[in-house]
């Protein structure tokens, strides 16, 4: 039976349905059993190393911050600065006290970003608000990209994108680890600048992390689990902690060694080169279509017998 | 008994009624806020949100559980046209209203929620996307989804509301009638994969939330089980309406075609618990059900609610129209709480932080929903949406051929095709 043009496409798009679903199914799980390859740091990349123990708690750092980010005093309440109580738009690094009730243990520590080697901020930011220096590995916010959508907030295992909620013009405030202070030529961060105990230092992530485990190797005992938070915790972070006293107990949440966007990677599977949504539309468009041509039919009878315009 | 053959415009009753004018005092009322939050911004007395609690009603209910109530366009648009349902076919131009309704004030309110919308346009340059977040994938596929085939999909009633009402544009009319019809199927298509997608992804949103996010809840399954909600709150959406219509103007019911939508959403609701279930014995966090305090409960009070309502559905009860409404009306509230769950309800954020929408805020949230409202109640008394029987196409004709002998009118009766 000779053929049209038009049919012998059909037939083949028809037949090579199954094909094509097989055959993304079967690119797709591989992918999925490989997981997405393991992101490593820049190899410049830059990072800070806190040691608890040997912070005083002065909060010269705060103040630091604040000049070297020309960030403006939280006067909203009554007009006068008082110390913040959390991170906030007007604060970028924050020096806070862990204590038990009965005083019987205690522990200074400092919040700001941690520059995450994988940030799940940036994973979930549309457009590339948020994004990371190839060389430095410093994520930084990006204004003429950002929705103010506040997804990198909900994403952050760490609880430090900070959201401007006053204005029409709001802003998504975070440590950049001081990147335009240092391009303006300061040598290192204000907080790392003047931190008297040496508590806080600056520089490559490799070489703090040897730091690091020395300080470990040194003090048999002293530290929490004999390791350093951010090695490999949420895929790895560029800020690195040193603690006595438990990491949950200061504001560094157990979130595991898979970073936040490998929560992901079975929905990137699913959408890996738009295969099965395509795959999943070329067969109900053949199905709908069929089924359309069936019903326009339907409407024709209809209106012979009732003389009433068809509906679509 | 009725069967339901056509679609027929509410006619006979006035549009500007009391309800009218309250729901439009309300939306001015909330639009005027809008303004108020466009300039002072989001802090203060203008939300309950905070650094803690980023998200708050406006993303969380009027998106993520209002476009799934919204999800009858395609959820029995699937039954209907891929599985060839022929009986829903009747109640399509409900379902396509809805969704249309709830995606686009859904839309609007994104726009109002977020801080830097005038940003937005990055959206038409697909290099500047980051195609790893779950929220682009919305953004995308949303506004495309409400832009192109819902729009298309519900344009045939205005097609004939200017065939019948506006004469001189009936060729054009006419025309755009019979050119849709030629590419339905691919419009249709296109209408069913883009909200798989982008319902799919309003689950895939909280999986970056970690384990802040409840582990009843937070599970790599997450966008199958949020999309398969908005299945069945689709349906609940439908029926809803429908017996809404019967109760505020005496439509008649198809019963054939009720319990055909009763059947789909019980099988939807037991398939979906089933999985539910499944998904945390698997995960191996079946002790979690019972030991996780007000977690637990808020898990069984959704499971109730929607299996609950979905048991009476099934028995002879759910045949009788008031247990029906009651039925679906708690299997709806169910899933909205499903829906609203990760977000808000299991999401335990930083600190004991918690939530709970300011005043103005939840204002404007239901002054959006008042636009979809209003809208819905003008559209099905000025265009045939509502379906109806052949008898009472016939019967609204003369109705309106009498009360409209002014109108230069070609009839609504035998219009040659």
């Amino acid at each position: 039976m000779a053929m049209t043009r038009r049919e012998a496409f059909k037939k083949l798009a028809k037949g090579s349905l199954p094909i094509l679903a097989a055959g993304c199914v079967s690119t797709a799980l591989p992918e999925v059993a490989h997981a997405e390859e393991e992101k490593r740091a820049p190899k410049g990349a830059l990072g800070l190393l806190y040691d608890a123990t040997k912070c005083v708690g002065c909060k010269s750092c705060m103040v630091a911050c604040s000049q070297a980010n020309d960030l403006k005093p939280d006067t909203r309440i009554d007009g006068i600065h008082q110390a913040p109580p959390a991170l906030n738009y007007f604060t970028k690094n924050i020096i806070k006290l862990y204590r038990t009730a009965d005083g019987s243990d205690h522990s200074y520590f400092k919040q700001q970003c941690m520059h995450c080697i994988d940030p799940g901020c940036m994973n979930a930011c549309m457009f590339g608000g948020l994004r990371k220096d190839e060389e430095t590995g410093v994520v930084w916010w990006l204004g003429s990209k950002c929705v103010g959508c506040r997804y990198c907030e909900i994403a952050c295992p760490f609880h430090i994108p900070a959201f401007q909620w006053d204005g029409f013009n709001p802003k998504i405030v975070k440590c950049e680890l001081c990147r335009e202070h240092i391009a303006k030529g300061a040598k290192q961060p204000g907080c790392t600048e003047v931190c008297p105990t040496q508590a806080v230092i600056y520089g490559k992530r490799e070489d703090l992390l040897n730091e690091a485990k020395r300080r470990i190797a040194a003090n048999p005992g002293k530290y929490y689990q004999q390791r350093v938070f951010g090695e490999h915790d949420a895929g790895g972070t560029q800020v690195l902690y040193l603690s006595r006293v438990g990491f949950d107990k200061i504001g560094l949440p157990d979130v595991g060694e898979e970073s936040i966007p490998s929560g992901l990677k079975y929905s990137h599977a699913v959408y890996k080169w738009l295969a099965l949504p395509v795959a999943l539309y070329a067969g109900m468009v053949a199905f709908a279509s069929k089924n359309f041509k069936q019903h326009s039919h339907h409407l024709v009878e209809d209106q012979k017998k009732t003389g009433l315009r068809p509906q679509l | 008994m009725t069967r339901w053959e056509r679609s027929v415009p509410v006619y006979g009753v006035p549009v500007l009624t009391r309800g009218f004018w309250a729901l439009l005092a309300l939306i001015v009322v909330g639009l005027a806020l809008t303004v108020v939050r466009e300039v002072v911004g989001l802090g203060g007395l203008m939300s309950g949100m905070s650094d803690p609690f980023a998200w708050g009603l406006w993303k969380t209910f009027n998106v993520m559980v209002l476009t799934g109530l919204g999800s009858g366009g395609f959820a029995v648009g699937i039954a209907a046209w891929v599985f060839n349902n022929k009986k829903l076919h009747s109640v399509m131009r409900v379902a396509l209203i809805t969704s249309c309704l709830a995606y686009w004030t859904g839309l609007c309110m994104l726009g109002v929620d977020v801080g830097r919308p005038w940003n937005f346009y990055w959206v038409v340059m697909p290099w500047t996307w980051n195609l790893h977040s779950p929220l682009l994938e919305i953004a995308v596929c949303m506004s495309l989804y409400a832009s192109v085939p819902l729009f298309l999909e519900n344009l045939p009633p205005l097609f004939e509301y200017i065939i019948y009402e506006w004469p001189q544009w009936r060729g054009v009319a006419e025309f755009c009638e019979k050119a849709m019809a030629k590419v339905y199927p691919f419009i249709i298509g296109l209408a069913y994969i883009l909200p798989i997608m982008h319902q799919s992804s309003l689950g895939a949103l909280m999986i970056l939330g970690g384990n802040r996010v409840n582990t009843l809840w937070q599970t790599p399954f997450l966008p199958l089980i949020y999309v398969w909600a908005a299945g069945f709150l689709g349906y609940n959406c439908v029926v809803l309406c429908l017996l809404l219509a019967k109760l505020a103007w005496k439509r008649d019911v198809d019963p054939e075609v009720m319990l055909e939508l009763n059947k789909l959403t019980v099988w939807i609701v037991y398939a979906w618990t089933a999985f539910r279930f499944l998904d945390i014995l698997f995960r191996g966090k079946f002790f979690h059900l019972f030991t996780d305090g007000y977690y637990s409960i808020l898990f069984w009070t959704e499971t109730a609610l929607i299996l609950g309502s979905a048991y009476v559905l099934s028995t002879e009860k759910g045949k009788k129209l008031g247990t029906m409404f009651l039925a679906h009306a708690v299997c709806a509230l169910g899933g909205m709480i499903y829906r609203f769950s990760p977000t808000t309800l299991a999401f335990h954020a930083k600190d004991g932080a918690t939530y709970f929408p300011s005043a103005i805020e939840l204002i404007i949230s239901l002054s959006f929903v008042s636009i979809a409202v209003l809208a819905y109640m003008v559209a099905v008394k000025k265009l045939a949406i509502l379906p109806g029987s052949n008898e009472d196409w016939l019967k609204m004709a003369k109705y309106e051929e009498q009360v409209k002998l002014g109108i230069q009118l070609t009839g609504y009766v035998p219009v040659e095709h």
